[in-house]
């Protein structure tokens, strides 16, 4: 009974309009029969009669008529949704059971009133840069000010975001799937089908209130087809987040900030006199502090106010069985031999190394790359024998040493634990293993679609005491109800191994976080666990501080691969140690560096 | 809105549209909704539109809505709002609702829907008139509106104000004196309407003037530092697109590339800063009072 005829066109645009037609009205003078009126030589007065008309063509129709608790009601509701002030957060009285710290409301009040809706988030990890930009979303949307919003994320985080939005913020956020998914109010897209054609046509084609790019840092190059395509956006407000600082570049900063405010730092050769010294260096750093407090907010963690609980590393030191052993030497024989004979060819040399690693797992892991390497190996090759000799050395095994410890470990924890390995195969060992006496534990893993990893997650909240996981990055396993993980083996790289603990230990963890590093003696983990924990002190260090510094280093070789060739090219363990330090040496000298930076600002 | 009005608002809505309570706590109610409700809540158009076309008897939804916030969850617990469970009369959804939560916006987007347009009687009180005289009554157009101050940001005022038909007077507190008065759509016995002096589109635009007469004396430093705003950001926009321009002068290409993309942010700049007043029309009805205004 309320549908209600189209407008006349153009006579009485509402004021409530989306974006889209909001920049019509500043670019198109409006239609003649309605002259715009002024109410206030700067200010625009438009009127929205559709209601009244509607009550016209009822009186001429004589009726239908509305109830008058319903019309009641609509001035209430109305009433309880007013605005009425500029500056008050609204948004704060609508959210749900989620309280945001005082740093992200902070943050988002600066957003809104100084900065204007566009700004660089650039807090350190783990501060809730996702909250900050829901709270400023959020406040936009229930001003009505934002009405269509578009959020680009990598494609792993597109989920999760959307999670995020609904179960936090209570905003209808959408994940982009198919064409017609961009009619939504918010959508949330990976930047990779966005810039796709013909999804790159129609959001150019179209307007947003609100863009929000999530791990802005990639859009540091100007001539990237990323930063031209948000360019070419049309946005109202703007939020760009990232966690790496990106002062340490001068050009990619001064990219970063013309796509929110071009001129900001003036123009391009007036940025390189005023505040270039060299590539990675400053001049003039007060004024462009300054400068970028204008429109960049970066929240530390050393700023206080966020406490993170402590954490507890403990070295579980074992020792292999002697047939454990004896398989542990045999595939370290087999690889120095192997790596001579193989005369430069890194890849496959590299490939070895995983071997070695796999037998400090299990065998189930090392069996496994032994059989394919059977397989790919030359029916004629004298290697052939070697590696079937090594499988035999596994058919001696009867027990994990590394599994009994664990088994014992989580006997004593008697709390939820979560273990982590890098090996599919031990995965699997582990499950059967922790069946067999009576441990009920769920596994996780990155191939796993999003709803049984859910599923998985919810199990081990419920149910399970342990969880065995093989994959720690990516998205949305936030566990912070269970705090202790066991290490079963360790990565080598130490962002991995901060992501396994960044899982447990987060906000929201209200307990202190005990970590277990398996590690057997004489054997390769015991370098790794040595480089880790007692050189780069990894495991106590202040959360998302490597970051930066091992992405640095990656740029030139990737961590891996440094390790992997230390181990073949090193002349035994006393050199392996050495040369192991020195890598460690040159991540404590950057760590340095970046706390005296840090310093500074 | 604390939870209290929250609940009464929830109430009157499902009160209105006639549906059934089944329960109710002081913290809760379990509901099953009347067809008029449940086609302005669950948002299903298909089954409805299937109802509609085959005359079927629906079955409408019956909800479990707790009314405030409950205890936060617990750290990695993801908060599901929505549950439901099987109970011996069919499946039943429980939610919260609150301040901010979509299912009351929902509710807030119904009403609105169907609170639009009214006309409207006052009763006569009871007794102590004269059966055998008629008494007056002078028709007026109420009309709530809804004042958006925008630019960058916004700010928002409600006016209820009203209209005589008779002779143009406006009561800029025409719904408050309303609220006290018993209003039915039927039209009372014994009583006489007074012919209109003014018609409806006039009235309305009289209302209009009237409003937009008050507006102008507030305060507009706000649209006077926004306007600043803009400019300064026009300034810093031009400064960053016109050494580009000049050095680009002899290639034409070049050149319209960089204007395309100036006019592009001086455009959202515009957008985003521009100060406006938006006047919107939340209802409005035909009130017929007793009196000679």
């Amino acid at each position: 009974m309320n549908t209600l005829d189209p407008l006349p066109s153009g006579m009485y645009p509402a004021p409530e309009t989306t974006g889209a037609a909001a920049i019509a009205d500043v670019s198109a003078p409006p239609p003649a029969e309605a002259p715009a009126r002024f109410i206030h030589p700067l200010v625009e007065l438009r009127f929205d009669r559709s209601a009244f008309e509607d009550l016209e063509r009822r009186v001429q129709r004589n009726g239908p008529w509305d109830d008058w608790t319903m019309f009641r009601l609509a001035r209430e509701a109305e009433e309880a949704a007013l605005v009425t002030d500029f500056h008050e957060l609204q948004c704060l009285r609508a959210l749900p059971a989620f309280e945001p710290m005082a740093h992200q409301v902070d943050t988002a009040r600066r957003v809104l009133h100084e900065m204007r809706g566009r700004a660089i988030l650039a807090d350190e990890v783990g501060l809730g840069k996702t909250i900050e930009a829901g709270l400023i979303l959020k406040e936009y949307w229930v001003r009505g000010l934002v009405k269509k919003a578009l959020i680009l994320v990598p494609a792993s985080l597109v989920l999760q975001w959307v999670r995020e939005l609904g179960q936090k913020f209570d905003l209808p956020a959408v994940p982009q799937k198919r064409l017609h998914s961009w009619q939504n109010d918010i959508v949330v897209a990976s930047m990779d089908t966005a810039k796709r054609e013909p999804n790159r046509q129609i959001l150019l084609d179209n307007e947003y209130d609100m863009l929000i790019v999530d791990e802005a840092h990639k859009l540091k190059n100007k001539r990237t087809t990323n930063y031209q395509f948000v360019s070419q956006l049309r946005k109202k407000y703007c939020l760009l987040l990232t966690a790496t600082p990106i002062q340490n570049d001068m050009g990619e900063l001064y990219n970063l900030i013309t796509l929110l405010k071009p001129g900001q730092l003036g123009e391009e050769g007036e940025f390189n006199s005023n505040f270039v010294k060299g590539r990675r260096e400053a001049k003039n750093e007060d004024k462009l502090q300054e400068n970028l407090g204008q429109l960049m907010i970066r929240n530390r963690r050393s700023d206080g106010g966020v406490q993170f609980t402590r954490r507890f590393v403990t070295n579980v030191p074992l020792v292999l069985s002697p047939e454990e052993m004896a398989l542990y030497e045999g595939v370290t024989n087999y690889i120095k031999q192997h790596a001579y004979a193989e005369n430069g060819d890194l890849a496959s040399m590299l490939s070895l190394v995983t071997l070695q690693r796999e037998v400090c797992s299990s065998r189930d892991a090392v069996f496994l790359t032994l059989v394919n390497l059977f397989k790919k190996t030359a029916e004629d090759s004298p290697l052939r024998a070697r590696i079937w000799e090594l499988v035999e050395l596994i058919r001696q095994i009867q027990a994990n040493t590394k599994a009994e410890k664990t088994m014992e470990l989580i006997q004593g924890i008697g709390d939820k634990a979560i273990v982590f390995t890098e090996y599919r195969a031990t995965q699997e060992y582990l499950l059967r293993f922790f069946r067999e006496h009576g441990l009920q534990a769920v596994p996780y893993r990155g191939g796993m679609n999003r709803g049984k990893k859910d599923w998985m997650m919810d199990l081990f909240r419920r149910r399970a005491q342990v969880m065995i996981a093989t994959e720690a990055g990516g998205e949305g396993i936030n566990l912070q109800f269970c705090h202790h993980i066991v290490n079963f083996d360790l990565p080598w790289n130490p962002m991995r191994v901060e992501q396994r603990i960044g899982r447990v230990h987060r906000l929201g963890q209200t307990e202190d976080v005990k970590i277990f590093n398996l590690c057997t003696l004489g054997t390769i983990e015991e370098h790794i666990v040595h480089l880790l924990h007692e050189k780069i002190n990894l495991f106590e260090s202040v959360i998302g501080e490597l970051d930066d510094i091992v992405e640095r280093l990656e740029r030139e070789e990737s961590w891996e691969r440094r390790m992997a060739k230390m181990v073949l090219e090193s002349e035994g363990d006393e050199d392996l140690r050495r040369r192991m330090d020195s890598l460690g040496n040159t991540v404590l000298q950057a760590r340095g560096r970046s706390r005296e930076e840090a310093g500074r600002t | 809105m604390n939870v209290r009005q929250v609940q009464k608002f929830v109430l009157a809505y499902l009160e209105a549209t006639g549906s059934q309570l089944i329960e109710k706590s002081p913290n809760h109610i379990t509901v099953k909704l009347s067809p008029e409700a449940d086609r302005a809540l669950t948002g299903r158009p298909f089954y409805w539109s299937f109802i509609d076309n085959t005359g079927t008897v629906p079955e409408t939804m019956t909800y479990s809505w707790m009314f405030g916030k409950s205890p936060p969850p617990q750290a990695g617990v993801p908060a599901t709002p929505l549950t439901s469970l099987l109970t011996p009369s069919g499946r039943v959804s429980r939610e919260e609702i609150y301040f901010g939560s979509r299912r009351l916006n929902q509710f807030f987007d119904a009403v609105r829907q169907t609170g639009r347009c009214v006309t409207l009687f006052e009763e006569p009180p009871r007794g102590v008139r004269d059966p055998l005289r008629s008494a007056p009554y002078t028709a007026w157009l109420g009309v709530n509106f809804k004042v958006g101050y925008e630019c960058d940001m916004k700010r928002e005022e409600l006016y209820g104000w009203g209209i005589s038909l008779a002779t143009g007077i406006i009561d800029e507190k025409f719904f408050e004196r309303l609220d006290q008065a018993k209003l039915s759509p039927r039209l009372p016995p014994n009583i006489h309407l007074l012919k209109n002096g003014i018609s409806l589109r006039k009235a309305m635009s009289q209302l209009e003037h009237a409003l937009e007469r008050k507006l102008k004396t507030s305060d507009f430093a706000w649209a006077e530092e926004a306007e600043e705003r803009r400019r300064e950001e026009r300034k810093r926009i031009k400064g960053y697109y016109g050494p580009q321009l000049e050095r680009a002068s002899d290639d034409p290409d070049q050149s319209a590339a960089l204007q395309a993309r100036m006019r592009q942010r001086l455009e959202e700049i515009d957008w985003q800063y521009r100060p406006r007043v938006g006047v919107s029309v939340v209802n409005c009805g035909i009130f017929h009072l007793p009196g000679l205004q």
